[in-house]
């Protein structure tokens, strides 16, 4: 597969503090891409190191296998992006705005009509933009870094403002983006429901550096199941358990136990009620998304 | 050029030339109103030299506030829209963009520079001066204040895209008219550093005081200033270039 993103220990510092350290990033020809980290973790400096907004303190890019520093015009004709809240130029109209984008790329006439059609726009594309909801706005924003229809497209946090129908259908757009267009999308977002339904690969930072980079399903494949016992009496049950070398685990008034056969469970409830102590409930569970993120990020309070 | 056509895109709807023409009609009926009077006093001693002095004082006023606004008003546009980070974004070296709004705005002034020549041409035929029509003192005139707005221009768009408060470049640009008005009170030495006192130290004519009367001098173009003072606008536009290209957005 042909890397489209390739940074090797990408690192910015600010006042001596790293807002990204070694940041080894891999992008793939058609991937979706979820950048997935908690507010503040250095998602979009990473993302700005990669137009080139920002310099980085250390490390360094490879875009469609060439290196930035050298090739900047060639990667950045080739790339569209939306970065942090869209821009735009509140006295001109919609239209007006992919005018200035459509010179500056180059492009011809029907890539202005097709990128306005796309996100659906075209009804309000006379209207000046400051007069645009912020969904609208970041719908514009989303127009113009597709009117180019790059091979690889960068959204950071793409959905902010948008209502929930809105939301919807961009994510469903940049689903399709990929077979429609041929596209790599590298998406960010603080929303791990989000990028769960989108993309097909993940990365995770949390404070500067990268703690997860694998595809969706090896992230969901740590959520491991476990199994939970209620009865009358825990204690006793853990310690009758123990005896015939089962080693569950006490907690909040349950024994979990690791994810185990039907017939152990079985055992398990005989062994109990043959003993005298009432099972009261016997639950499988599975770690949620939400937790196993929380538990790579340590943060509940900015989710 | 194309990127500078791009900028006078940009500018649509911002109704930048009626500003341009409202200001410049204040400047011109103040600096005719006062022709004249001097010409209701003494016919004989109103000239195209007289004319063409007051408009390059008036300019020291009038001109250093006005590439304030202009300036201001093709590079708030960035920084109101976040744009500037979509620009960077997009394949175009920042130099030409950089240099795109610097051409945008000289152009802008140039053609107040033409509409000043072309009002004081009108303004002498209709108060019926004898002498024939200087070409190339207005033409001299017309390069000494284009001279002295590149210099002021690249401060300008330096300031105004350093600074996202346009009330910074705005108050500059007052200070510079106030400096512009008054630099020939001071001694040659202080005001030679400043760049608003050109508008006037550049006129191809010199207000002499002679027996307690004003006689107007024909100096033609001080070639050393104007070289010196583009070297200083090279100079100053190179380093807002360098800073403004190479900041993070």
């Amino acid at each position: 597969m042909t890397e489209m993103i390739s940074t090797y220990k990408l690192s910015k510092q600010y006042d001596g503090v790293y807002r990204v350290k070694d940041l080894n990033l891999k992008v793939y020809e058609g991937d979706i891409y979820g950048f997935l980290g908690p507010n503040g973790a250095g998602k979009s400096t990473a993302l700005k190191m990669l137009l080139g907004l920002v310099k980085p303190t250390d490390g360094g890019v490879n875009m469609f296998g060439k290196e930035f520093g050298a090739n900047r015009l060639f990667i950045l004709k080739n790339t569209g992006s939306l970065i942090e809240s869209p821009s735009y130029y509140g006295h001109l109209s919609g239209l007006e705005n992919m005018r200035v984008m459509q010179r500056l790329l180059n492009v011809p006439n029907r890539n202005v009509d097709e990128a306005l059609r796309i996100v659906r726009l075209e009804s309000h594309k006379g209207k000046k933009v400051s007069q645009y909801s912020l969904g609208m706005k970041q719908r514009l924003g989303i127009a113009m870094a597709l009117m180019g229809f790059p091979k690889l497209l960068i959204l950071d946090e793409p959905t902010n403002g948008l209502d929930p129908a809105g939301i919807q259908e961009i994510r469903e757009l940049i689903q399709s983006l990929p077979q429609r267009f041929g596209m790599t999308v590298l998406i960010s977002s603080h929303l791990l429901s989000e990028i769960d339904q989108i993309a097909t690969k993940v990365g995770i930072i949390n404070n500067g550096e990268l703690i997860f980079q694998n595809s969706m399903d090896a992230l969901r494949a740590q959520s491991k199941r476990t199994v939970a016992l209620r009865t009358q009496n825990i204690s006793e049950a853990k310690s009758i358990l123990q005896k015939y070398r089962f080693t569950p685990v006490h907690q909040d008034d349950y024994l979990i136990f690791e994810d185990m056969p039907d017939e152990q469970i079985a055992t398990i409830n005989q062994l109990l009620v043959t003993s005298g102590i009432g099972v009261t409930r016997i639950e499988e569970r599975r770690k949620k998304l939400e937790d196993i993120f929380l538990e790579l990020t340590g943060k509940v309070s900015s989710l | 050029m194309g990127y500078a056509a791009l900028e006078f895109y940009k500018i649509r709807h911002k109704k930048i030339f009626l500003m341009i023409v409202f200001l410049l009609c204040i400047e011109l009926f103040w600096a005719f109103m006062s022709g004249s009077i001097s010409l209701s006093r003494d016919p004989d001693a109103v000239s195209w030299e007289v004319i063409i002095t007051i408009i390059a004082q008036m300019n020291g006023l009038f001109l250093p506030i006005l590439t304030a606004v202009i300036v201001s008003r093709i590079c708030d546009m960035e920084h109101k829209g976040n744009t500037w980070k979509m620009l960077m974004a997009a394949s175009v070296k920042r130099e030409q963009i950089y240099a795109a709004k610097y051409i945008c705005a000289c152009s802008l002034i140039l053609f107040v520079i033409v509409l000043q020549l072309v009002a004081i041409v009108v303004f002498c035929q209709s108060k019926s001066l004898t002498s024939p029509i200087p070409w190339e003192l207005l033409v001299q005139t017309a390069m000494g204040t284009l001279v002295t707005s590149m210099a002021v221009i690249a401060l300008q768009q330096w300031i105004s895209l350093a600074v996202p408060n346009q009330a910074f470049a705005l108050c500059l640009g007052m200070l510079g008219g106030f400096i512009g008005i008054t630099a020939s009170l001071f001694p040659g030495m202080v005001r030679h550093f400043f760049i608003w006192s050109y508008y006037n130290e550049l006129s191809p004519i010199v207000m002499k005081y002679i027996n307690s009367s004003v006689v107007y001098v024909t100096q033609g173009l001080s070639f050393p200033f104007v070289g010196g003072l583009l070297l200083f606008s090279v100079l100053l536009y190179a380093v807002g270039n360098f800073y403004i290209c190479r900041k993070e957005v």
